[in-house]
């Protein structure tokens, strides 16, 4: 029996008449920060939402997660095994007109961990408070979820994840849309994750500069089809990153960090 | 004295039904307005029609034209709830426009064929406007049944609806049985517009659903008070319009619209002034 908490074997999908991901082999062992990276359409997205039963439509092959046979399983299953997976979308979700606080959202995470019928407990609450300390938005608890600024409304959504006590936390471009001061706070955020408590995380971005410290694994995505595999440093060339990405992009390594630099005209 | 005792004896049943519906709607504004499908109460309430309408060609009559209305209205929401817009590629609010014209082309349809079979349609034709004011105890008593469901729902799938209400996608990541609560949530929408529809109306039902619901966002923040507050005002418009109607003589289904209507203003002007005064400088948008 492996230590995989991910394990992909011939993943196909298609869509409109195409193959939009063909994944070989995909294996993420538990305890590991793995970064997915690629340009848009790559099917970095599509990938995740396989890997939690969210895309059944027109694919084919294994996808393993947590040990459960994820295109097997019914409605209740995914729901059981969503429960052990704090994701965080893209998308932010909550329109103007919720009127749902940041506290009820983040109590949003242990809604289907605590069951059909069963109103959240004291212990849930107290979960629910911690985390939102934790992440440093106590202050902003009984506040409208829609008042936030985007990137609070990140960390709140990362807070809904990590309240479900995850056993691997996967995060869909966390940094869409953020400034500067928000991306590194999320990067930040992630890494502490992954220290202190030895989350497994898997990460997917379109940016080098998103990739936080602890990640030691890229999984480069290109056109549906996984090109690399390895280190950021093995991974992430200047060549490799200027053919991905077209025109003349130099690739910075600066201790655990990487950027890429643009050095001149974008060709594709 | 003794003529207002007689006079709110002979409109209790109006006043009270009024304001059970206003509740009622009022609390499924709430979820409706929410997630931004307020067209899903239009949608639902004119399949009811179109199912009433029919059910009045095959000879129904009262109480059991609600069978064939609760069958159509079911029948929409079941549809909407089963259908993936990542399966179908279409955005609900597009597929909730597209199965509302096809109700009403039936609904007027069937209003078509009465004239054809020398039939009286005035039966549905004041299903289309309601008819509030000839609501009599036996309304009154199947609305509060049908409130008294609505409200065990939210009670039990207090922590669901809020998460569906805050995102169906966010809510599924989190592992919350999505489809089975949605598609209880749905029927319970179609039986209440179903039983409400026939006392305020088609059009009508659609101003108490969303109005009280806008107005409670306006004002509080937090998923119960918006509850309680969206039921509250529903009650309030569905009782007050009724009281203007009667005080001034004017029709009772526009007063009601007109007075949730203003509501919803009066709860604009408190959140911007409320606004305002925290951020002192009267310059932040309104939500």
């Amino acid at each position: 029996m492996s230590d995989s908490v991910i394990q992909i074997d011939n993943l196909e999908v298609r869509a409109g008449g195409r193959i939009i991901l063909s994944v070989e082999n995909l294996s993420i062992a538990a305890g590991e920060s793995v970064t997915v990276l690629g340009p848009n359409g790559a099917g970095k997205s599509t990938l995740l939402k396989c890997c939690l039963g969210f895309f059944k439509h027109g694919s084919s092959g294994q996808v393993r997660l947590l040990g459960e046979n994820v295109p097997r399983l019914g409605a209740a299953g995914l729901s059981r095994l969503r429960r052990r997976v704090g994701y965080v979308p893209q998308v932010l979700a909550a329109h103007s007109e919720v009127p749902l606080t940041l506290r009820e959202v983040v109590a949003i995470g242990r809604s289907g961990i605590a069951g059909l019928l069963r109103p959240l407990g004291q212990n849930d609450w107290r979960i629910v408070d911690e985390w939102i300390d934790r992440l440093g938005l106590g202050q902003l608890a009984g506040n409208a979820y829609s008042d936030l600024s985007g990137g609070e409304q990140r960390k709140a959504l990362i807070a809904r994840a990590m309240v479900q006590l995850p056993e691997l936390l996967v995060l869909d471009e966390p940094t869409a849309n953020l400034d500067l001061f928000w991306r590194e706070q999320i990067v930040g955020v992630m890494d502490e994750l992954f220290r202190q408590i030895h989350m497994t995380i898997l990460l997917v971005c379109h940016e080098l500069e998103v990739i936080p410290p602890c990640c030691r694994r890229v999984v480069l995505l290109e056109d549906g089809r996984i090109s690399s595999d390895g280190t950021p440093e093995e991974v992430l060339t200047t060549e490799r990153i200027a053919s991905l990405y077209g025109g003349s992009l130099t690739v910075v390594h600066n201790g655990d960090r990487h950027a890429v630099i643009p050095s001149g005209g974008m060709e594709r | 004295m003794s003529e207002l005792i007689v006079w709110l004896a002979d409109w209790a049943p109006v006043m009270v039904g009024g304001a059970v519906a206003g509740a009622s709607t009022g609390m499924l504004g709430v979820y409706i307005i929410g997630m931004r499908i307020p067209f899903l109460g239009v949608c639902v309430s004119h399949a009811a029609l179109a199912g009433a309408v029919f059910g009045s060609l095959f000879g129904l009559s009262g109480p059991m034209l609600l069978v064939p209305a609760l069958a159509g209205a079911i029948v929409t929401a079941m549809l909407l709830g089963m259908l993936e817009p990542e399966t179908t590629r279409i955005n609900i609010n597009v597929l909730m426009g597209l199965l509302f014209t096809l109700s009403m082309g039936l609904a007027f349809l069937g209003i078509g064929l009465f004239d054809k079979f020398d039939m009286s349609d005035n039966n549905v034709r004041n299903l289309l406007w309601g008819s509030l004011i000839y609501c009599r105890w036996s309304h009154v008593a199947l609305m509060s049944a049908v409130a008294a469901v609505q409200v065990a729902f939210v009670v039990l799938f207090y922590k669901e609806m809020r998460a569906i209400m805050f995102s169906r996608f966010h809510a599924a990541a989190a592992g919350v049985h999505v489809t089975f609560v949605w598609t209880i949530f749905l029927v319970l929408t179609a039986a209440v517009l179903t039983v409400n529809f026939q006392t305020i109306g088609g059009l009508m039902i659609y101003s108490l659903m969303a109005n009280p619901a806008a107005a409670a966002f306006l004002l509080v923040k937090g998923h119960g008070r918006a509850l309680g507050v969206a039921m509250l005002l529903g009650a309030a418009s569905g009782l007050g319009g009724f009281v203007i109607s009667a005080v001034a003589d004017l029709p009772t289904g526009a007063m009601i619209v007109i007075f949730s209507s203003t509501l919803v203003g009066l709860s604009a002007v408190v959140n911007y002034w409320r606004r305002r005064g925290k951020s002192g400088l009267g310059r932040t948008p309104m939500r």
